[in-house]
């Protein structure tokens, strides 16, 4: 709960953004559930109990905005502690203390912006530039397949093996539009949030059945495969080469199967290089230029909300998962959160650039202030165990 | 060899960034690599052409060695002979 309800912080910009897209999302699909929610509680709910931090990001993440060599801003951003690992390849130098911030910052300051991101991409690092322009379409159809009709009635089913914040903020959407989810973990790595930010995680997985699979059984990866040939929808949020490691063609059984929509959240986009970038809500909204926007009006470069490129991506993937469900042709989504940023911020412009440049201008005003009243919704169904319904819906498990 | 150095291979495809590295010699399907692809490829061996995963991790059984494949290929890594082997799997994502 926030913690100063007596001067509340500043407006989380494109709050109103999001709140346009769940109202038009309501509207098509005529959800009352859907209409009740509203985009200051979606974006701000988890950060309730923020404080607006500028250039380190607020709560859960670590990342940070740095300034280079050459006048740019970098971020970075470290929540596996395997990829400090990487950071001696990432500045050149095998004597960098990887643990202190100060010696991170030390060393970007003796890089071009452009070099850092290139090579950090390449490392596999979440990384970003507050001057880079996103590289992919926020939205790109990349497979189409058949039409499926579905009976009146039909209850469409959800598989969700995304983590985090993003894909199962969308897989959570499509549960209060009245979809069966089933939320898929893997043995070896299951959702992190479910460990670090439980609260989180119970307000964006309730209601969903959970599966726990192991993705090193043959066995149990085509039991996985033939749920999925079963489903409505899909929600992912894997780089190919693990995708292809679990055995599952996105583009085979998009093609293959009718009516299925597939729905690949991204940091970058989905095809081409970009599909093996690395992104983190934190360095999105950086690389989606809301950082820079930032700074040209307030003269403060900071991170702008909490993951912001999280929340405005789960309602996209959500939104466009819906219209496509409607539709009834198979087809696989690819969503960029860094892409996505910038169309946010380019759309809110031009729907009302004295408000929104106010609220950046407002948000870079406000370091060290509270993140803005929010009150987190009350939970609505239970939080299933983990693996708690993989028997009940895998059929390798039906004889155990 | 620097850390941040990218390796390429003189039999295959493969390309690989250094994370760690020592004195010894870094190859890839059997052949030495360099920060260019020589003209005339090498032969692969074929004690080494179990092929390199892209995103992987690779390290020696010392840990004085850890080479991160940015390319794949057909060839597999090396160190003065010795086969490299794949780190374990990152606890995440590409995104969030």
């Amino acid at each position: 709960m926030p913690t100063d309800p007596a001067s509340p912080g500043p407006a989380i910009p494109l709050a109103r953004w999001a709140d346009r897209q769940i109202k038009a999302m309501a509207d098509a699909h005529a959800s009352p559930a859907l209409a009740a929610l509203d985009g200051a509680t979606l974006m701000g709910e988890r950060g309730a109990n923020y404080r607006i931090s500028g250039s380190i990001s607020p709560g859960l993440g670590g990342s940070h905005l740095m300034p280079t060599r050459d006048g740019g801003w970098f971020a970075l951003t470290l929540i596996r502690e395997i990829d400090r690992e990487l950071l001696p390849a990432l500045f050149g130098s095998a004597d960098i203390d990887v643990h202190d911030w100060n010696a991170i910052a030390a060393a970007v300051l003796r890089h071009d912006c452009n070099d850092l991101v290139a090579r950090g991409r390449a490392l596999g690092l979440p990384v970003a530039s507050a001057d880079e322009a996103p590289v992919s379409s926020p939205i790109e159809v990349m497979h189409r397949g058949e039409q499926r009709e579905r009976p009146a009635g039909h209850r469409p089913l959800v598989i969700d093996m995304s983590a985090i914040w993003a894909g199962p903020l969308a897989g959570h959407l499509l549960w209060q539009a009245g979809m069966e989810v089933v939320k898929v973990e893997s043995r070896s790595r299951p959702d992190l949030i479910r460990r670090d930010d439980p609260a989180t995680f119970a307000r964006i997985n309730q209601g969903k059945a959970s599966l726990l699979v192991d993705f090193a059984s043959e066995s149990e990866k085509a039991a996985l495969v033939a749920l999925i040939r079963r489903a409505d929808v899909v929600i992912e949020s894997s780089r190919p080469r693990a995708l292809r490691h679990l055995g599952i063609d996105a583009e085979a059984l998009v093609r293959e199967v009718p009516g299925l929509v597939w729905l690949s959240v991204t940091g970058h986009g989905a095809s081409g290089e970009a599909a093996n970038w690395v992104g983190i809500g934190n360095d999105c909204g950086v690389a989606g230029g809301l950082s820079r926007a930032m700074a040209d009006v307030s003269g403060e470069i900071g991170y702008v909300g909490d993951a912001i490129a999280d929340p405005l991506t789960g309602i996209t993937a959500a939104h466009e998962g819906l219209a496509a469900y409607r539709r009834g042709f198979a087809q696989r989504i690819g969503l960029s959160m860094s892409a996505i940023t910038a169309l946010a911020l380019a759309q809110e412009r031009d729907h009302d650039r004295t408000a929104i440049d106010a609220e950046l201008g407002a948000w870079g005003a406000a370091t060290g202030c509270p993140f803005p009243l929010v009150r987190p919704r009350m939970l609505q169904a239970p939080v299933r165990p983990l693996g708690a319904d993989t028997v009940r819906y895998l059929d390798a498990f039906a004889q155990c | 060899m620097k850390p941040g150095t990218r390796l390429k291979s003189a039999a295959c495809d493969t390309e690989v960034m250094v994370i760690r590295s020592a004195d010894g010699q870094i190859e890839c399907g059997g052949s030495p690599m360099g920060e260019a692809r020589p003209t005339e490829p090498a032969p692969l061996a074929a004690d080494f052409s179990a092929g390199t995963l892209m995103g992987k991790r690779y390290i020696d059984s010392e840990g004085k060695y850890e080479l991160l494949c940015v390319k794949p290929g057909k060839g597999s890594l090396s160190v003065e002979g010795a086969a490299l082997v794949v780190k374990d799997a990152k606890p995440l994502p590409a995104s969030d």
